[in-house]
């Protein structure tokens, strides 16, 4: 069967617990007597698909949702990531703070070259901000890294980020490819061979 | 919302679904047009909402309409569960509702339940 995609990235959502990592824009109720089945067992990641400048980019995203803390989180889970979205939360300075741990663990742990993006999540609760800005702004110039303020309930700029971290991913495999491989007139570059029959995403993560 | 297991043969085409399969309960695409296989065949696929403590012994229903998905990168916004023995679960990635379906590990197929989505134009 035909491929429907041009890329595969694989992405990490990484950040302190609580931080709404996580777009929800609807979830089951549960009250004392029931829960629901997929929140027992929990999520392992997702699937999702966009058009980035006429290709179809499938993204296949995890998201530590508060189950582990940066100090147990090693080189096993960062492998063959492509992309790490660092996120914390506005109202919450100590989320704020332990970015920098995060960024630690992922220096020690990941692909010195994964694409990563800082995200000020909940930024609809103005009045209870905690960290400015201007503040988000000055760790990402820190560490050269790009910044986007997020609401979970205005899921756009979610979406943006996730759009604006696929888009550098794209142009840095690109170069790479371009660098290895100079490209004929009219050549499509790809990330994978469309030729082979698709296998784990392990062994498509060619950058890795 | 019309329940597919009525008229679910409107829904199928050329042996693949039809129409786009989107959440029941919030819309999100979860498969494209003609990109899911028809099945039909028994799973006890785990109730939605379950009673408290009783984890180790989740309530089931019979489920018996499939599409079936053999490349999970075909989906087009899905999520996929922890692993139970071989079995991953699907749920929709935006809302989480869930069981939508099964993924079997050893085998790499998905299977999504006509009963717990809705189909729909994209």
């Amino acid at each position: 069967m035909a491929k429907t995609y041009d890329y595969l990235f694989k992405l990490l959502l990484i950040g302190d617990s609580g931080v709404g990592k996580t777009c929800v824009l609807f979830r089951f109720s549960e009250d004392a007597f029931n829960t629901t089945f997929i929140s027992t067992i929990g999520i392992d990641f997702k699937i999702r698909t966009i058009d980035l400048e006429g290709k179809k980019i499938k993204l296949q995203i995890w998201d530590t949702a508060g189950q582990e803390r940066f100090r147990t989180i090693t080189t096993a889970y960062y492998r063959g990531a492509m992309g790490i979205m660092l996120v914390y939360d506005i109202t919450n300075e100590k989320s704020f703070e332990n970015i920098k741990n995060w960024i630690r663990n992922i220096e020690e742990n990941a692909s010195a070259d994964v694409e990563k993006m800082l995200l000020g999540n909940k930024c609809e609760l103005e009045e209870k901000r905690q960290v400015s800005k201007e503040r988000g702004e000055y760790l990402a110039i820190e560490y050269g890294i790009k910044f986007i303020e997020t609401s979970a309930k205005a899921s756009i700029r979610v979406e943006e980020a996730f759009f604006t971290l696929a888009k550098d991913i794209k142009a840095k495999m690109e170069k790479k490819l371009e660098a290895s491989n100079p490209p004929k007139g009219g050549h499509q570059i790809r990330a994978t061979d469309p030729q082979k029959k698709p296998t784990s995403w392990l062994s498509r993560c060619t950058l890795l | 919302m019309p329940d597919c297991s009525v008229n679910y043969e409107s829904e199928i085409e050329d042996g693949q679904n039809k129409r786009a399969i989107k959440c029941k309960f919030c819309s999100s695409v979860i498969l494209t047009p003609s990109s899911a296989c028809f099945q039909n065949f028994e799973f006890d696929l785990p109730l939605i909402t379950q009673t408290k403590n009783n984890d180790a012994n989740p309530e089931t229903e019979h489920t018996s309409l499939f599409w079936v998905v053999k490349d999970m990168f075909t989906f087009y916004n899905v999520g996929f569960s922890n692993a139970v023995g071989n079995t991953k679960f699907l749920t929709c990635a935006d809302c989480e509702a869930g069981p939508i379906g099964y993924h079997d590990i050893p085998t790499k197929i998905s299977y999504v339940a006509l009963t717990r989505v809705s189909h729909g134009s994209t």
